[in-house]
């Protein structure tokens, strides 16, 4: 492995709201090599975004607070950092790429310019070198004619186009991690991807890492390393792409392996995980997957499960490692798994 | 959590079927989209204090004028300009009688009080102030029901329709949002004689627009969702969808846009009687009796103070808890 | 956006002659035109009818009217020795015009200035502080505001004249009058613009830059929030005009709004159809302008033309 790049040890966010106090991030600890891609998946709410932004310091502050942990970038923790220190850090060091390309470009301020202001801003470029930058910036994520382009304006671009644009900003200059919170999601599946070609050879040029947030497994086995699987504000199991596809053994894992439509299945129903997920104002005392957990065991109710390492990469937090629990084995829906 | 391994017993790994309950929990927490909006309007102090004041200014236009046995326009040259005088409070110098040191009251030799003074013909201004905001509240009343039954109604043909019928609409719709209402109420009242049935009708004609707009975008927002289209694949008529389903939906925003009307009514017809061109003397109206005040505003602000401070307060409250109904139901912030 | 234009410029007109229809109807429906005075005998009011044309039938009366009207021939006032009613307008409407501009570019720039300060600092002290003093801008009407200002700082302290319309100071209390309403209504929809852009993604990324919050508020927020202002400028004209006509009044500035109202108190019917038409035809241009204006600083209707 090559060093670390970036590590997250023990990140607690709460959100103040109407009096009520949502745990949105409940100790999250993972970390990020160089030129690596992580994969955090998990269901809506689980607190993916929030864990994203807190990377870059864009929790916003009322009513969010990082209430615990360390984010330790090259050896600095960044929870100490001023307002300041964030400036000169995002877009230069950390970048990140937002869902919906249609509301993450200012409607009113050309394409170009909205390259060009980080370039100005970190590299201190003159406008005219920004603005030769942002051309070969628009060429390298793919738009033709980028001579033209930069002096257009968002509206005049397809949801593709703007997601590049988009890519674009982020790439301008050459952070070290690169954040892309459901960069397809609002895409259609062609163009889809598109774009994760599109940052998979960006990668490879720069060695970027990228944290890639997604609920789409088919999107994990195409791009990532490693993948964290997300639930109720907690990392409920992490470990490579093998052993999270091949060899799960959370629970919640396994839902999300088998609501994962196969390629070659008969059926294109998606086996949803029935149930809700938590309500993270008052989260559960046990493990927060209880409630929906087919094999929720009465120690689930209470007791927190520890992580399990279950190798050198992987680690589960579930009773039904403990050598007291009934063996259980996974499903055979699993998307991948099996054959 | 290695600590609390140590109470953890064996039996504790029998199975738990917990599924179903926990999630009748959750279901249970959803608390009522209305219920909601009022616990945040109570929570709302602007909104709440208004709703006091907007409900003792009733009461007031309502029996204030039978506190004392002085006429609306029983006149009383005698008493001309008087100073406000209620004699349980006269240790204060705004109800004492007294100007510049000198009692009128005895001047005159008169002997019964006046709580707000008189006029230059010495009608009693406590009668003719609460008098004066029966009709702002009549106004409140016809600019509601124009809203209801015209906007509501309007608004809701033409999105339901859509197609012709809301292209004619709108386009009348536009013709008459193009002429400035004052344009037309001053048309009117050349041709009908300043008074309540004239400022009537121009409300009737006009202050239902914004709303009739505001149900039409509602309409078409909901008109294409399921529950709709299912009531009409089930066979409801026009009318049951439009008045049992759609108009229901957008019960929020026509009752803060009705919130929002009333204040422009009144506003409207206060100013039509200050210029002259509304309710004239002797019928009192607060705009026209502010009017008359401020004849004499330098020796005696009083007689503009009371119907200009109700005038105001009756302003306010109406804006204030438009505002709280709307912060309440805006369906943005219930996130 | 040709097309677009031509499009709105036909609405215009068409408003437009509703109006002036509609006024002349008024006209023609009123209970005491100056000839049925029952002075005159039947054939004095006959010469008199016909003189005037009045005894045409409706159609043509209507007609003629339009032809006069579109010439700028607005026929002779009632009160002022029969002087042309264009004459009239043309010398108090440049005062008036002064006395709104001067109300809606103080009230629109200090309302802006408030409404962002509002936003910015959302749910705080100066947000709520501010937010008050708008709802009090919003809802006491003009005619009052005047009285106040007059009592206390005319009378009580006589700082400025409480009328006339000679010299910068004697500008103060009837412009302050108008504006606060401009800027009430305008920091209100200017907060709420901003609370509502401050919210939006681009912001996000915008700050995920690394832009310091400045840039990311004047370069980013502000101009967003900006462009719908502009769309209440339509109604601010309407209100100012409204205003007008007390503010006038309570000062005695020697403006159309004022001479409107004199003239509906006296019957002078030439005066009321001129400054009526008048006034549409401004109410209708502001709308137009405000329109265009619109599309020209937002690049989304610059560029495809489109309106929705
Ligand atoms: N600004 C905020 N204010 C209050 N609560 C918030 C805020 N942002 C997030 N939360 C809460 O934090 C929790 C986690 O949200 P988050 O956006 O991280 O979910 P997610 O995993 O990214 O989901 P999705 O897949 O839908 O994007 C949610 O319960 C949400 O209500
Ligand atoms: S700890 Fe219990 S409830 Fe949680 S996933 Fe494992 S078995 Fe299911
Ligand atoms: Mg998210």
């Amino acid at each position: 492995m090559m060093g670390k790049l970036l590590e997250v040890k023990n990140l607690q966010v709460q959100f103040d709201i109407f009096g009520a106090h949502v745990q949105a991030v409940r100790g999250v600890t993972f970390e990020l090599n160089k030129g690596e891609t992580l994969a955090i998946v998990g269901e809506s709410g689980s607190g993916k975004s929030v864990t994203s932004k807190a990377l870059m310091g864009l929790i916003p502050n009322p009513p969010g607070k990082i209430k615990e942990g360390q984010i330790v970038f090259e050896g600095k923790d960044l929870v100490a950092n001023t307002e300041k220190d964030w400036m000169k850090l995002r877009g230069k060091d950390i970048s990140m790429i937002f869902q919906d390309p249609m509301t993450a470009l200012n409607p009113t301020m050309k394409v170009g310019k909205q390259i060009m202001e980080g370039l100005i801003l970190h590299q201190h470029m003159s406008k005219s070198q920004a603005r030769e930058r942002a051309i070969d910036l628009l060429r390298r994520v793919g738009i033709p004619n980028p001579e033209k382009r930069v002096e257009e304006y968002p509206h005049q671009f397809s949801g593709g186009m703007r997601q590049r644009v988009v890519i674009a900003i982020a790439l301008a200059c050459n952070p070290k991690v690169l954040i892309a919170d459901e960069p397809t999601t609002a895409l259609d599946v062609t163009i889809q991807a598109q774009i994760l070609d599109l940052m998979r050879d960006i990668q490879k040029d720069t060695g970027t890492a990228i944290i890639l947030i997604t609920h789409d497994l088919g999107v994990v086995a195409n791009m990532a390393q490693r993948v964290a699987v997300m639930y109720g504000g907690k990392i409920v199991e992490t470990g490579t792409l093998d052993e999270i596809f091949y060899n799960p053994k959370h629970p919640y894992t396994w839902g999300l392996l088998s609501s994962m439509p196969k390629l070659h299945a008969k059926t294109d129903k998606l086996q949803a995980i029935p149930g809700t997920p938590p309500d993270l104002s008052n989260p559960p005392k046990g493990c927060p997957f209880a409630p929906r957990c087919p094999y929720a065991m009465k120690v689930c109710v209470d007791q927190m499960p520890a992580y399990t390492h279950l190798s050198e990469t992987q680690k589960a937090a579930c009773w039904l490692q403990d050598e007291r629990a009934p063996k259980v084995e996974p499903p055979k829906t699993i998307g991948v798994g099996g054959e | 959590m290695t600590s609390a391994n140590e109470k953890i017993t064996n039996e504790m790994f029998q199975p738990a079927d917990l599924a179903q309950s926990e999630s009748e929990k959750i279901s249970e927490n959803v608390v009522s989209v209305w219920r909601d909006a009022m616990r945040r309007f109570f929570q709302n102090k602007g909104a709440l204090a208004s709703l006091v004041i907007l409900t003792l200014i009733i009461l007031l236009a309502i029996f204030g004028p039978y506190f004392n046995h002085y006429g609306a326009n029983t006149q009383d040259l005698n008493k001309s300009n008087l100073p406000p005088k209620i004699s349980a409070l006269s240790f204060l110098p705004f109800f004492s009688g007294e100007q510049a040191g000198v009692d009128i009251y005895q001047q005159h030799n008169v002997h019964e009080d006046h709580w707000f003074g008189t006029d230059q013909l010495g009608r009693d201004l406590w009668t003719r102030t609460w008098d004066g905001t029966r009709v702002s509240l009549l106004i409140a009343l016809i600019a509601t029901l124009a809203d209801v039954f015209i906007g509501v109604t309007y608004g809701g043909i033409s999105g339901y329709f859509g197609g012709a019928v809301d292209n004619i609409l709108q386009r009348i719709i536009e013709i008459i949002s193009g002429i400035p209402s004052l344009i037309l109420t001053i048309l009117l009242i050349l041709i009908m004689k300043p008074g309540i049935t004239t400022i009537t009708i121009s409300i009737l004609l006009t202050n239902w627009v914004p709303m009739s707009r505001i149900v039409r975008g509602e309409v078409l927002k909901f008109k294409n969702q399921e529950f709709i289209l299912a009531s009409t694949t089930l066979g409801a008529s026009h009318k049951r969808v439009l008045f049992k389903h759609l108009i229901p939906n957008s019960m929020g925003m026509i009752i803060v846009n009705t919130m929002f009307s009333i204040p422009t009514a009144i506003f409207f017809e206060a100013f039509l009687s200050f210029i002259g061109l509304g309710i004239r003397d002797p019928q009192a109206s607060l705009g026209s009796l502010i009017n008359s005040g401020y004849e004499v505003l330098q020796l005696q602000p009083y007689q503009t103070l009371y119907p200009g401070l109700v005038l105001c307060l009756l302003l306010i409250s109406f804006n204030l808890i438009g505002n709280g109904l709307r912060d309440a139901l805006d369906p943005k912030l219930r996130r | 956006m040709g097309r677009y234009v031509l499009k709105r410029i036909g609405f215009m007109i068409v408003t437009f002659f509703v109006v002036v229809t509609l006024t002349f109807i008024a006209m023609k429906m009123l209970p005491g035109t100056p000839f049925l005075n029952p002075k005159l005998d039947p054939t004095q009011r006959q010469a008199l009818m016909h003189e005037y044309g009045l005894d045409q039938p409706l159609a043509i009366q209507y007609v003629k009217y339009i032809w006069e009207l579109l010439q700028g021939n607005m026929g002779t006032s009632f009160q002022y020795g029969n002087e042309e009613v264009t004459t009239l307008l043309f010398q108090k409407f440049p005062v008036s015009m002064n006395l709104g501009f001067e109300a809606i570019i103080i009230g629109a720039i200090l309302g802006t200035l408030l409404g962002i300060f509002a936003g910015l600092h959302r749910g705080k002290f100066l947000d709520w502080g501010s937010m008050i003093f708008s709802m009090l801008g919003i809802s006491i009407p003009s005619f009052i505001f005047a009285g106040i200002l007059q009592y206390f700082l005319g009378v009580a302290i006589p700082l400025f004249p409480v009328a006339g319309w000679e010299g910068a100071s004697s500008h103060v209390l009837p412009v302050a009058s108008l504006a606060v309403g401009v800027l009430a209504e305008v920091a209100i929809f200017m907060r709420t613009e901003m609370v509502e852009v401050l919210n939006q993604d681009y912001i996000v990324t915008a700050k995920a830059k690394g832009l310091s919050k400045n840039a990311v508020v004047f370069k980013h927020a502000v101009r967003n929030a900006l462009i719908p202002v502009v769309t209440i400028l339509g109604p601010l004209t309407a209100a100012i005009i409204t205003g007008s006509l007390v503010i006038e009044d309570i000062f005695g500035i020697p403006g159309i709004g004022d001479q409107y109202v004199k003239s509906i108190v006296t019957n002078d019917y030439p005066m009321i159809m001129g400054t009526t038409e008048l006034y549409a035809a401004l109410f209708i241009l502001t709308i137009f302008i405000v329109d265009l204006l619109y599309g020209v600083i937002d690049p989304r209707i610059r560029v495809s033309g489109g309106h929705n």
